[in-house]
């Protein structure tokens, strides 16, 4: 058990050393998935097997294919690639450096504050989850199809394509792209 | 409860019908089902009071009261579709469901008892209606409103999640009555008042109150006129209930009564003030309903027993002027081929004397001007207010409300006077009805305003 977490902690840390070091931006958004199957593998070995399927199935599956059609759609390439300026830089070096530090001391504040109270072991479990579902949480979970629905319905109706509009055109798949974006991310 | 699975359901039935080219049929079948809703909201008595599925909703009083006031106004909606998309083909089901699904969300803002389903009912309010504001898809207007109502609607969306998030690390549930307790004994906590304002900050968005009202007046005007009306009236009514009953749920620590007499303050300034300088019409109600936005969060501030029943003949009166204005804008729009300039209503009396006479009768009853339904409405605000000791903020209102008569007084003179080429004004039997409906009702209601308190 113990080896596999080491296994699973070295992937994702240097899978996700390596999205944002790859000069390509295809090879960081594949480093990305490898580090969202790494992080996957953790939820199971923490016993939550639902969180580690929705994750594999939203973040990987759903999230990470569209960020790949999205850079080849844009054709991003290193001649593209806007240089930063030194300015940009310093900002980004201070702004990640505050959070690491930020970070750190809640580490440091925080150990021995919480107190886990009650924790179930059980409560990953695709089973629990399940229950929960359809007892406490029926009617947002039956509602929220409501919701899916009319985001279908708005990608449908704004993707598809208008024969009387023409000089829209451009404008128009602009939206549906959007859409469909906001379509798969919910 | 089974009218949400009716309104549920009843979106679904409407596409099929679109799906089978039953054109003619949405408006009518949907009208049907909404009133079937009515009807179950009636007669569900067992509901009342009583938490549903582990406390997410409770039906009581002012739920049920703003349901049906949501339910009567998106009928009269619909009774204005059927003139509004005779003309049109593509995607009419589709618009009417979506509204449809929206109303599904109000009704869950109405009576939630559970910080989820206010998120959900929010949410399951604001997708469709993303989507109805880009309806005219040649329209480069309706495509920016439709495109910054999303973003800026996400973004107040991620603030209310951020408080809700905030409120739940506090009081460890999402159910109202526990927040409540919790509130209760640790009221002051700094955490659990930051989430009651990021909460407070992502309601007002939804109902334009300054300063998160900048999305509102575009937005207005780019969103087909149908889709105006629904927003300005149904969108309102429901984020105002939702507003009213997290107020309660909190017991108004005095840091969130000062945010909101600020909000309150500056609303009711800049939206008479801006309103003064509008001359486009869907602009000038986008201002005017910041406007009563101000008056409600006044409603709201004085947090009293009568509250719920001032909050609904306020929302519901506002909203038949509302419906009612927004179908004669139609009308002459269509008469002078697609302005929104407030000239468009130049010569209504001398072509339309009873449309002409129902205008008169509704912009003056949003002025709040006796015997109309809109100066009782402003009246009981007042009373609410000057009962919670707050003589200040009621002058102040007074003096905003009369500032308040020029704007739509401007709009009646044009409308009374006569214009050279008389325009040719054609009123659709159906939109005949609901404008009559409506300024009768209000004119009604402020008569006998016993009927609705």
């Amino acid at each position: 058990m113990i080896y596999l977490f080491y296994l699973f902690a070295t992937i994702s840390v240097i899978s996700a050393l390596f999205v944002v070091a790859a000069k390509s931006p295809v090879n960081s958004v594949i480093s990305l998935i490898v580090c969202f199957l790494s992080i996957a593998g953790h939820y199971i070995l923490l016993n939550a097997q639902f969180l580690a399927m929705v994750h594999i199935i939203v973040y990987t599956g759903a999230i990470m294919v569209l960020f790949l059609f999205v850079i080849m759609l844009l054709n991003l390439n290193k001649s593209t690639e806007p240089q930063k300026s030194l300015i940009t830089r310093i900002a980004a070096v201070a702004a990640g450096g505050l959070f690491l530090l930020t970070l750190l001391g809640a580490i440091k504040n925080g150990i021995g504050i919480a107190t886990p109270g009650g924790y179930d072991g059980g409560i990953g479990l695709v089973k629990s989850v399940g229950m929960s579902l359809f007892t406490d949480f029926l009617v947002p979970f039956e509602l929220s199809s409501v919701l899916f629905l009319s985001a279908i319905i708005g990608a449908v109706m704004l993707g598809k394509k208008e024969s009387t509009a023409k000089q829209m055109a451009t404008g128009d798949s602009a939206y549906a792209g959007l859409n469909q974006a906001e379509h798969i991310v919910r | 409860m089974s009218a949400l699975i009716l309104t549920s359901v009843l979106g679904v039935i409407l596409l099929y019908l679109g799906l089978f080219g039953g054109k003619k049929l949405l408006a009518p079948v949907g009208i049907l089902g909404l009133l079937g809703a009515i009807a179950l909201f009636v007669m569900d008595k067992q509901y009342i009071n009583i938490p549903q599925f582990a406390n997410m909703l409770s039906f009581d009083a002012m739920g049920i009261s703003f349901s049906i006031g949501l339910l009567v106004i998106t009928i009269l909606i619909f009774i204005f579709g059927i003139d509004y998309y005779a003309n049109e083909e593509k995607n009419v089901a589709e618009q009417f469901a979506l509204m449809i699904f929206s109303v599904t969300g109000a009704l869950m803002m109405v009576s939630y008892t559970n910080l989820l389903s206010l998120f959900l009912g929010i949410e399951i309010l604001s997708i469709p209606l993303y989507i109805l504001a880009g309806g005219k898809r040649n329209s480069m207007r309706s495509g920016e409103a439709s495109f910054k109502y999303f973003l800026l609607g996400s973004f107040s969306s991620a603030f209310l999640l951020m408080g809700i998030a905030l409120i739940y690390g506090v009081a460890a549930s999402f159910e109202l009555p526990k927040v409540m307790a919790m509130a209760a004994t640790s009221g002051t906590n700094i955490l659990f008042l930051l989430g009651c304002f990021f909460v407070i900050v992502g309601m007002t968005f939804k109902v334009a109150a300054v300063p998160f009202h900048f999305w509102s007046p575009d937005v207005y005007e780019g969103a087909p006129t149908l889709v105006t009306t629904f927003m300005a009236t149904v969108v309102k009514m429901a984020a105002f209930a939702a507003l009213f009953r997290f107020v309660t749920m909190i017991g108004m620590p005095a840091a969130v009564g000062k945010a909101l007499l600020l909000i309150a303050i500056v609303t009711l300034l800049v939206g008479n003030i801006t309103a003064l300088r509008q001359s486009h019409f869907k602009r000038l109600m986008a201002y005017s309903s910041i406007a009563h936005s101000g008056f409600l969060l006044m409603a709201i501030l004085s947090n009293s027993a009568n509250t719920p029943s001032v909050l609904f003949y306020y929302t519901f009166t506002y909203a038949l002027a509302t419906v009612g204005l927004f179908i004669v804008f139609t009308v002459a729009k269509r008469a002078a081929n697609g302005d929104e300039h407030i000239r468009i209503f130049r010569g209504l009396f001398r072509s339309q004397p009873w449309i002409g006479v129902m205008l008169l009768v509704m912009m003056l009853s949003l002025a709040g001007i006796p015997p109309f339904a809109g100066f009782f409405a402003k009246v009981n605000v007042f009373m609410l207010a000057l009962g919670a000791g707050q003589i200040g903020l009621t002058v102040f209102a007074v003096v905003m409300a009369l500032v308040g008569i020029y704007y739509y007084a401007v709009v009646v003179r044009e409308a009374f006077t006569a214009s050279e080429n008389e325009p040719a004004l054609v009123v659709a039997p159906t939109n005949w009805l609901v404008i009559s409906l409506c300024g009768i009702a209000v004119l009604v209601l402020g008569v006998m305003p016993g009927w609705l308190l």
